[in-house]
């Protein structure tokens, strides 16, 4: 009993004073931020792993400004408020000169208002619906006109007329599926049906059977996460293939593609500006080093790989500015362009609203499970987060 | 006419795979009133197993033999879960006797232990487990598709349900935990080992996880998260039909699953959740012991 | 004399509170964000008497006070949210296509409304589902797992109603009922902040210690420990147990409402079942039955969470967590301060056999001393704790 006892007494007091990292005059401390529990660790795990790639990198090659970059991870555990606590404890506590993180538009949204309360700085790395542009965030991601929009667009030049969208009930589905809506009703088409999934759902055998009812010829899907496990694999079990229905999707990735498992997605769609298969020496490279670093079987994604350009992005950023602090080096983003020749093409940081303009590829799933470039835009695409330059979005920018 | 038997369908292979993942758990409640949270995380184990099976097949087998790994995860599925379920009896479970909302928090933290270990063998991501041919797509009667794997998990349930029954009603082991399970101490003094009937029992109940975790991981994503999906529903089914009563936990399943069919006809998932919920809710204030009750004249 | 103990343990945690701001201004904390912490500790506190009060003395096991949790906190936040917006309607309100305020958000839209609704509401809920379930006499496992049901219905419902309540990213961007409280600049309103939240914990507990010393509290007790045996003797045991119910609920939902204050977001995850069984975990870590007990069972496992679910400590930290709940269940039942009460008599008794027998052996042998003295180092350093 005693022992017992004095064993808490030792681990209480661990659990008082926790961890603190090490104050060396030559290092630069940034933050990692993701879910490493939960339902969303599945998903950041791939992106937190990038950051650490792009940063052991950066180390090895002397580093920015002469220091060595230190990182400090804290676990989101796939809940906004714990997002909320561990970005202010890394800003304020841990002292980080950026932090990058987040893959849910919740996290996100819930982390915004303290970085831009504390005038600190986020690398958010995943594509999302739009509609933001803060200060305080550099989006690596695509915005909706470099992925949704150019995705309908290729749909429609293949003469593809009956859409159905299906999603996860949040935000990011229910505001991409706004914006196709608009978008279909400016080409004179009108949606067959939309469905929204529950974010843990298992059984998909009703939206099926709503599916099915509703007979489109491409089915828009935004589900996330296991959701799409769940879709693909009960589609396959009616014996659905590509060739019933096509679907186009937005967040199925290399590495969703290898969990859902290849034989099933074959022939569909996908929408991102990087794929694994994308041919360039920076890609190459970039394959090559992280899966000498995380293991043969692993694949690189198109969040993996924005993760990747934040990190360098910051460096070239601060490079410029010459300085760590916040405020010299949205300066330098904001009076100069940024930009990193990355795996996925040349990306530059726009001035006005800090996302990336970056190259466009639709991309067909085969059966080695990787995915392949059926359609992409000769030059890098600007960001257009709140869709200003189309007009049939006027009713979407009134909203704001 | 199509569409009606579609749903009726759809509400059945909802039902069977609702009642697999609450089997175990009924057992397990019924016979040693402990709330077992973990119960979510035996059917990961299963799911896990059927994933490693497979790969070790993918390495040491003839591509034509390749679709058996199926067939041998499921027995490698239950007796891994029975020696994990007889494991976590002997060391917690066997403590908690009489103590059913200590066990339910117990049971908590050994669901996060579980599931921590599943990301330390396994990563984070999630694995892929593809449907041996035999059980690939389905077959067509009209307008409607019946996927084998739905068929198959229909006849595994009554399979298990079988296997159960006779177990617990035709067997001399079977006659042992009725008898604990009715009145503990007089069973003991008849002679039952009322400790090799809890381990066992519990044991068999972690099993069938195991085998319910086999399909499942068919149906949707292997991850660590898994077994997390399915725990509430099982929870609902136990309480609605009442403790150790498979009758019961089989208009519960049937409740559940039709009901979630239905009402996502008719209104979006999200929305047809809560009113399952709240049926299940207003059910149990009409009969807070669930539907079938075993009569007692104990009162504490 | 436990109850003197409890209260000066309580007295010294709420001193020890009461200097953090300080040990800030003297730069001995690590930053700001470390009060906005511990101040969201405190709700937690706040909660895990409220849970405390239920479980631990009246032995209803709620595994939903997410849902009250929650309720409080988007009253607070929709009222926030409209000071924010100036009383107009917010964003996601124009993105779900209604063109005014819906009725429910004009309910919040000044601060005695706010506070009156952000209490009546879950009250009320608490009074309809406690009566209707204590009245029909379920209890134990079927209570928890109907509060399970309920507030994971209401999850449901607030993220497919999102034109009303954001769904799943919730009311965000919002600043405290004091102003904003991010920042060296305003350490003026954390502070305020801080101390308000500090007096309600410490109301809380007189509140909490006023019942359980009482009759009343005697009533709750027997009600824990025989329900049919105090229904016999006459008592109305469903309105003692709807009382309390409601009262957990209201205090739960006073803590939602502090906690949106220092977080400045608030999703529906705060109304997972996770985090409702959370909650009773922190009561069942520091010792449920035991006021002081909630509270430091809130601290210790949010302290420890804060600490060490980063970096290379994830992986360790949700195995130490888990272990530490279901060691705590099996072996002690009385959590922390069940452990302390029961292990610090007899450790003082053995401490001063150990003297007495130090004393002999002195005069007899030197060369054992040095032994014993390490042992009487382990033994004694949990009497500090």
């Amino acid at each position: 009993m005693n022992k017992i006892f004095s064993a808490i007494a030792i681990l209480s007091l661990t659990l008082m004073t926790g961890c603190s990292g090490s104050d060396e005059a030559d290092t630069v401390k940034v933050g990692l931020l993701h879910s490493l529990t939960g339902s969303m660790a599945i998903s950041e795990k791939s992106v937190r792993d990038a950051e650490v790639l792009a940063i052991e990198e950066i180390n090895a090659t002397g580093g920015i400004l002469g220091q060595q970059i230190e990182y400090i991870e804290e676990d989101g555990a796939s809940d906004p408020s714990t997002f909320a606590t561990k970005a202010e404890k890394l800003i304020d506590s841990e002292n980080v000169a950026t932090v990058f993180g987040c893959w849910t538009s919740s996290s996100r949204k819930a982390v915004k208002s303290i970085f831009e309360d504390y005038g600190a700085l986020l690398w958010y790395p995943v594509q999302y619906e739009g509609m933001e542009a803060s200060e305080n965030i550099i989006y690596t991601g695509a915005a909706p006109n470099q992925q949704i929009i150019p995705a309908i667009e290729y749909l429609l030049d293949q003469g593809y007329e009956d859409f159905f969208l299906l999603g996860s009930d949040y935000v990011f589905p229910r505001t991409a599926n706004m914006i196709i809506e608009a978008q279909l009703s400016d080409a004179g088409l009108d949606i067959v049906g939309a469905e929204y999934a529950d974010m843990d759902q298992t059984d998909f055998s009703a939206i099926i059977s709503k599916i099915e009812l509703a007979d489109p010829d491409v089915i828009i899907n935004t589900l996330n996460g296991t959701g799409n496990v769940s879709f693909f694999k009960q589609m396959s079990e009616r014996n659905y293939t590509a060739d019933d229905y096509m679907t186009m999707s937005f967040s199925i990735a290399e590495e969703e593609v290898a969990t859902i498992g290849p034989q099933i997605l074959t022939d569909h769609l996908v929408s991102w500006n990087y794929y694994q298969t994308t041919d360039s020496i920076e890609n190459e490279n970039f394959v090559n080093s992280y899966k000498s670093m995380f293991g043969e079987d692993r694949v690189t994604s198109d969040p993996a790989e924005a993760a990747y350009c934040a990190v360098y992005l910051w460096k070239a950023a601060v490079e410029k500015a010459g300085s760590f602090e916040v405020e010299d080096v949205l300066n330098a983003i904001a009076s100069s362009d940024i930009s990193f020749n990355a795996p996925e093409g040349l990306v530059t940081i726009n001035k006005d609203n800090q996302h990336l303009a970056k190259p466009v590829r639709i991309g067909q799933i085969r059966e080695d499970g990787l995915i392949y470039e059926v359609f992409s835009t000769s030059a890098p695409v600007d960001p257009d987060p709140y869709l200003n330059n189309y007009d049939w979005a006027k009713d979407i920018q009134s909203f704001q | 006419m199509d569409q009606f038997i579609n749903t009726l369908f759809n509400g059945l292979s909802l039902t069977s795979i609702i009642l697999f993942t609450s089997l175990g758990l009924s057992i397990t409640f019924g016979l040693m009133r402990v709330i077992n949270m973990a119960h979510g995380e035996f059917i990961m184990i299963g799911a896990y197993t059927t994933y490693v099976v497979q790969t070790i097949f993918t390495h040491i087998v003839p591509e034509q033999f390749q679709s058996w790994y199926y067939i041998v995860a499921i027995p490698i599925a239950f007796i891994i879960s029975f020696a994990i379920g007889s494991i976590l009896e002997i060391t917690v479970i066997s403590r908690l006797y009489g103590r059913e909302i200590d066990s339910l928090l117990a049971t908590f933290g050994i669901s996060l232990i579980l599931q921590q270990l599943a990301r330390t063998i396994f990563g984070t991501q999630g694995v892929n487990v593809t449907a041996p041919d035999f059980l690939f797509g389905g077959f067509k009667i009209g307008t409607i598709t019946f996927s084998y794997n739905r068929l198959f998990i229909i006849f595994s349930v009554i399979m298990c349900l079988g296997l159960i029954w006779y177990i617990m009603y035709r067997s001399a082991f079977g006659k042992q935990i009725r008898a604990v399970m009715q009145n503990r101490n007089m069973a003991q003094c008849m002679g039952i080992n009322s400790r090799r009937v809890d381990n066992i029992t519990f044991s068999i109940g972690s099993g069938i996880a195991g085998i319910a975790g086999c399909s499942i991981s068919l149906l949707g994503s292997v991850d660590s998260t898994l077994g997390q999906n399915y725990i509430v529903y099982a929870f609902m089914v136990v309480v609605l039909g009442g403790v150790g009563n498979l009758k019961g936990s089989i208009i519960g399943a049937a409740i559940i699953g039709f009901a979630s069919i239905f009402a996502e006809n008719y209104t979006s998932a999200t929305l047809a959740k809560a009113i399952v919920l709240f049926i299940v809710i207003l059910f149990l204030q009409k009969r807070p012991q669930g539907l079938f009750v075993v009569k007692s004249r104990n009162l504490d | 004399m436990k109850y003197k103990v409890e209260n000066i343990s309580f007295a010294t945690l709420a001193l020890i509170l009461a200097i953090i701001p300080l040990l800030l201004e003297l730069n001995l904390l690590a930053g700001g964000s470390t009060v906005i912490f511990i101040g969201k500790c405190m709700s937690y506190a706040i909660v895990a008497i409220g849970i405390d009060l239920i479980w631990g003395y009246t032995g209803i096991l709620s595994l939903g006070h997410g849902l009250y949790f929650g309720l409080g906190a988007y009253g607070m936040a929709m009222y926030l949210k409209l000071v924010s917006t100036g009383g107009q309607i917010t964003d996601f309100m124009h993105i779900g296509g209604l063109e005014e305020l819906p009725f429910i958000w004009t309910l919040f839209k000044y601060l005695p409304n706010t506070l009156f609704f952000m209490i009546a509401i879950p009250a009320l809920v608490a009074f309809l589902v406690g009566y209707v379930i204590f009245k029909n006499r379920v209890k134990g496992v079927y209570f928890s797992i109907i509060s399970q049901a309920l507030t994971w219905a209401v999850y449901s419902i607030f993220i497919s109603l999102s034109p009303y309540t954001n769904g799943n990213v919730g009311i965000t961007g919002i600043k405290s009922l004091f102003g904003s409280v991010k920042g060296d600049a305003n350490r003026a309103n954390m502070y305020l902040l801080f101390y308000v939240t500090l007096g309600i914990l410490i109301l809380t507990y007189v509140i909490a210690k006023f019942l359980t010393q009482r009759k009343f509290g005697k009533i709750l007790i027997a009600i824990r420990d025989g329900e049919n045996r105090t229904y016999f003797s006459g008592y109305n045991v469903c309105l003692y147990k709807t009382f309390i119910y409601v009262l957990s609920a209201i205090i739960t939902a006073f803590a939602g409402a502090i906690f949106v204050n220092f977080n400045g977001s608030i999703t529906p995850s705060e109304m997972t079942i996770e985090f409702s069984i959370m909650m009773v975990i922190w009561v069942a870590v520091g010792g449920r039955g035991t006021i002081i007990g909630a509270v430091l069972g809130a601290f210790i496992i949010n302290i420890g969470q804060y600490n060490l679910s980063s970096g290379i400590f994830v992986e360790i930290w949700q195995y130490i967590i888990g272990a530490i709940f279901t060691l705590t269940i099996l072996f002690f039942k009385g959590g922390l301060v069940g452990l302390i009460s029961e292990q610090s008599p007899i450790l003082i008794k053995k401490f001063q056999q150990k003297q007495e027998q130090k004393q002999e052996q002195e005069q007899k042998q030197e060369h054992k001393q040095t032994k014993q003295k390490s042992e009487q180092i382990i033994i004694t350093k949990p009497k500090e704790v």
